[in-house]
């Protein structure tokens, strides 16, 4: 894995747990590798490992079973509002970006419906 | 966290010439660190005072709680150059000295390291690669079993690839609560394995942080971090 060595490392696991979660690559219940695994995988410090578990734990997306390994949790919902988190995250940034370039609202969708359109011909090509 | 090293107002002068001037840090057990500093800021030097190779300073140094040189010794497993070995030497007769010169040294601990690094025990030292050279010292350094270890520039002059296994087996090998103290000029190489920088130039520690504070506090990479404390001391002349 690519690191941009600009942002925190923790963060950067969190960001890559997610999406392996929304790609499904890391299934709902599923058994997470073991944490020094994951340092030798990544080339990172166990403790930015354990760093950036520890705050998926706080936010619920990580159950740690004593004794038993690190978990995705089975909370489906919680799953859903995680994909849906992100998702708005990523609007979040964008719509930020347009409203300082003064594009309304109504404009802003017009934008997002031509440029969707436009790629979908791109990939009919 | 608690400290495994501790360092208050270190000076140190070798034939009259300042060294280290007022030096002082600390470094929490079971962290990696990153020791940076251009060629000749001190490092080695350093380096060699903590484990006690060099002796004759003034100021105080704690390994663990041990101060004396004899007591400090035992704390410290130290990337030695093998500059002392007999270079003729085949690389199985200076493992066996290690076993009997190091209670703390494990032979089975060694031999996997050696296997991981696929290091062939039979050649003699003089026949060795740089990479291989570099490979052998920190298998040694790592097969003691110790709080605190001192990996002096250990990807110098080494290619990629070795660079990668040497770096892999840090990982897999450092124990939970052991620290390591790695030296280098090339901070790139080495950023995403620090817990943690310590920066000596003009003869003391000029910063010490986090790595990933240094990335969410100032947005900056360490390389970028580093050089800016190096080039921005140079603006202030």
């Amino acid at each position: 894995m690519k690191f941009n060595d600009k942002v925190p490392i923790y963060y950067q696991i969190k960001q890559y747990v997610y999406q392996e979660i929304i790609l499904g690559h890391l299934k709902a219940g599923q058994k997470l590798p073991a944490i020094r695994q994951l340092a030798v995988t990544l080339t990172v410090n166990v403790n930015t490992i354990q760093r950036a578990l520890s705050e998926l734990t706080t936010e619920g997306i990580i159950i740690t079973q004593r004794g038993k390994g690190n978990f995705v949790t089975s909370d489906t919902q919680l799953l859903q509002a995680l994909k849906k988190r992100i998702v708005t995250e990523q609007f979040s940034e964008l719509y930020d970006k347009m409203l300082a370039l003064k594009i309304t609202p109504a404009e802003m969708v017009q934008y997002l419906k031509n440029y969707i359109d436009q790629r979908k011909e791109v990939q009919h090509d | 966290m608690t400290e495994v090293l501790q360092i208050k107002n270190l000076t140190y002068k070798l034939n009259l010439v300042s060294i280290l001037d007022d030096l002082t840090c600390t470094i929490p057990a079971g962290s990696i660190v990153g020791l940076l500093g251009a060629n000749g800021a001190g490092k080695t030097t350093l380096m060699r005072l903590i484990s006690g190779v060099a002796k004759g300073f003034h100021g105080e140094i704690n390994v663990n709680q041990q101060t004396s040189v004899v007591n400090r010794k035992q704390q410290i497993s130290f990337s030695h150059q093998l500059d002392g070995s007999d270079r003729r030497a085949r690389l199985a007769q200076i493992v066996h000295d290690y076993t009997l010169l190091y209670p703390d040294f494990s032979a089975t601990q060694f031999q996997q390291l050696a296997d991981f690094l696929e290091l062939d025990l039979h050649q003699r030292l003089s026949k060795l690669s740089k990479g291989n050279r570099n490979k052998f010292i920190v298998a040694l350094t790592l097969a003691r079993q110790v709080p605190l270890y001192l990996l002096d520039e250990p990807f110098d002059g080494i290619d990629v690839m070795s660079r990668k296994k040497i770096i892999a087996s840090i990982l897999k090998w450092k124990s939970e609560t052991a620290t390591i103290l790695i030296s280098d000029h090339h901070v790139n190489d080495i950023a995403n394995l620090l817990d943690a920088v310590v920066i000596v130039k003009d003869k003391h520690v000029v910063a010490q942080e986090q790595a990933d504070t240094i990335r969410e506090k100032y947005g900056e990479s360490i390389e970028d971090y580093y050089e800016n404390l190096y080039t921005g001391g140079e603006n202030d002349d």
